[in-house]
């Protein structure tokens, strides 16, 4: 073998090694269901809607609220910037479990802002909008950060020269900074709905019930067995899996808007 | 149209001067020749004449930045058709790329055009907007040292036909000494206006000169006696007789043509003989030019066809062709050759 050969061969064996190591779970996942008994437990299927139907408006709100957040902070230098990235990294670093208790303690029925809003009709507990809260506030912060850097590769001249061609800025948003950032937009929107479909952490705490997949997995798991989880588990991959790799593969051609 | 901005941030610049036909603003890197476009353009916070107050978008400007920013996303005949609106876009975009001579080209996407074609579609595009006024920023700066005078031909042909003055701010003289009125700008201040033949034909400065492209512009200093006025080189460490009427004891710029000065043989021993050494021969088609050592500083000297040059050569400046200049140091103080009171290193 020649030098060249193995040097080139060298970073595919390792490649291979880490994907080996990352295909393991799921080589026993296939290798651990009973395919012949496999069946759904009760619920299963509400599950799977809550799941798909909250999780697709939990990634509206994230696009329509971290959209702008992320390109204001993009493109604006504004002084005590470090105090939003701060917020941003806290939002990230809090573990799951605890950003689950400190909403419970803010938007819960006994919180300052809970009681407040169930006032006005708006439980924060255990219900379809707790859920949905839950997955927001999970996933947001992975959206914004990675939207961010999608706007930051965007050249500014390209957007000026817009509005020297006569477009608004908004106009210029749409048609220039849209389409140029749409590769790291599509892996932003990606990462925020793999982060909001499997949170099981914060909607544990916040919105056990609708129950959600990762929640159900977690029932199936104490109810009934190892035999309940894997089937679901299945659907899940399923279910989740079409949206980010639609996304993957439209966005790297020429024309997405 | 009159031009007549001021700007105060990120540095302080005024400009006040007329574009006419195809209008070149030369100057050096750093003085804000871009800035000015973009002030113009409405990108930069200035104020000034036209647009003064306008939004970007409404100013009926078409900008050319450097490297023409073309949309990535989109090809040839999309990116002219930006600017348009209405279901005949397309077709008037293509007319457009035709009077460019970029129609065939029309399917494609920029990073599969050359410097020149991206530069015509870039004008197209412009033009699209119906602008009263073209800016140029260093239009010739992306392209091929081989291509860039028939690029450059092109423009400015195409910027007659379409009759909007236009203003392209660079430090290429190549592109200078075709343009119908130049714009010398140094130290941030307009220093020289006038047309291509009246400005390459009398520089008011060493400045000016030295934009213009001229080799052989030095600084000086001149002493002796008003009768016979001696001009320190501090460069080349020597002094020579002029026969400038320039003021005694005062800084200057000078220059002399390649052409003017004699390459002689230093073991000649003729008066004022600079001695020199052959640092480099510049071929340029038929004639040949030398860069001379004297000293630390440089001279160009051209020299005829066939020419041997001496073992020892040596140089000497006819007084009559030395050109001086003031050098003024409170308009540019950090151009200073010497501190008052030292001492220059003459030989």
């Amino acid at each position: 073998m020649s030098a060249t050969t193995y040097r080139a061969r060298v970073p595919a064996l390792l490649s291979a090694f880490t994907l080996l190591l990352l295909a393991t779970p799921f080589v026993g996942l296939a290798v651990v269901t009973h395919w012949r008994s496999f069946g759904f437990a009760e619920g299963d299927g509400g599950a799977i809607a809550v799941s798909l139907g909250y999780s697709m408006l939990a990634l509206v709100l994230i696009i329509a609220l971290g959209t702008p957040l992320a390109w204001w902070l993009a493109r604006y230098s504004i002084r005590g910037k470090w105090l939003i990235d701060s917020l941003l990294l806290l939002a990230l670093l809090t573990p799951p479990l605890a950003m689950g208790l400190l909403l419970a303690s803010m938007y819960g029925p006994y919180g300052p802002a809970g009681s407040m809003l169930e006032h006005a009709g708006l439980v924060l507990t255990n219900s379809a909008p707790a859920f949905v809260m839950a997955q927001f506030y999970a996933a947001l912060p992975y959206y914004v950060i990675a939207a961010r850097a999608a706007f930051e590769g965007v050249p500014r001249e390209l957007e000026q020269i817009a509005l020297t061609l006569g477009h608004s800025p908004w106009r210029s948003f749409v048609h220039v900074s849209l389409p140029l950032a749409r590769l790291g937009l599509a892996a932003a929107i990606a990462l925020a709905w793999v982060r909001a479909l499997g949170e099981f952490g914060v909607v544990l705490i916040v919105a056990y019930y609708p129950q959600g997949i990762p929640v159900k997995l977690w029932v199936n798991l104490q109810n009934i067995g190892l035999d309940a989880v894997y089937p679901l588990l299945w659907v899940f991959f399923l279910v989740a899996m079409p949206l980010p790799l639609i996304l993957g593969l439209s966005a790297r051609r020429r024309h997405l808007i | 149209m009159r031009i007549d901005y001021a700007i105060r941030h990120p540095i302080t610049l005024e400009a006040q001067f007329e574009v006419e036909g195809f209008t070149v603003l030369l100057g050096a890197s750093g003085e804000g020749k871009s800035l000015l476009l973009r002030a113009i353009a409405g990108l930069v916070a200035a104020r000034g004449e036209p647009f003064g107050g306008m939004a970007a978008q409404d100013r009926a400007v078409g900008y050319l930045p450097q490297g023409y920013a073309l949309f990535p996303h989109l090809n040839a005949w999309q990116n002219v058709a930006f600017a348009l609106k209405g279901p005949q876009r397309r077709d008037q975009a293509m007319s457009l790329l035709e009077r460019v001579h970029m129609a065939d080209f029309a399917e494609r996407f920029p990073a599969t055009l050359s410097g020149g074609q991206q530069q015509r579609v870039a004008l197209a595009r412009a033009l699209a907007r119906k602008p009263q006024l073209l800016l140029l920023d260093e239009p010739t700066s992306a392209l091929d040292p081989v291509t860039r005078d028939d690029v450059i031909a092109e423009l400015i042909t195409e910027v007659h036909d379409f009759g909007i003055p236009a203003l392209a701010v660079s430090h290429d003289p190549h592109l200078a000494a075709v343009a119908d009125r130049l714009v010398l700008m140094h130290g941030r201040r307009i220093i020289q206006i006038g047309t291509s033949e009246t400005v390459y034909g009398n520089p008011t400065s060493g400045a000016a000169a030295r934009l213009l492209g001229y080799r052989n512009v030095h600084r000086g200093y001149v002493e002796g006696t008003t009768s016979a006025p001696r001009l320190a080189w501090p460069d080349g460490g020597v002094s020579f007789p002029i026969d400038d009427q320039a003021v005694i004891g005062t800084y200057v710029d000078w220059m002399i043509d390649p052409a003017a000065i004699c390459l002689i043989d230093a073991h000649d021993a003729l008066p004022n003989a600079i001695p020199a050494s052959v640092e480099v021969r510049h071929v340029d088609r038929r004639i040949t030019q030398l860069g001379l050592r004297c000293g630390q500083g440089r001279l160009w000297v051209a020299i005829p066809d066939g020419m041997q040059v001496p073992k020892s050569p040596a140089v000497h400046l006819p007084p009559r062709a030395i050109r001086c200049w003031a050098h003024d140091p409170s308009r540019h103080p950090s151009e200073t050759p010497l501190l008052p009171g030292e001492k220059l290193p003459i030989r």
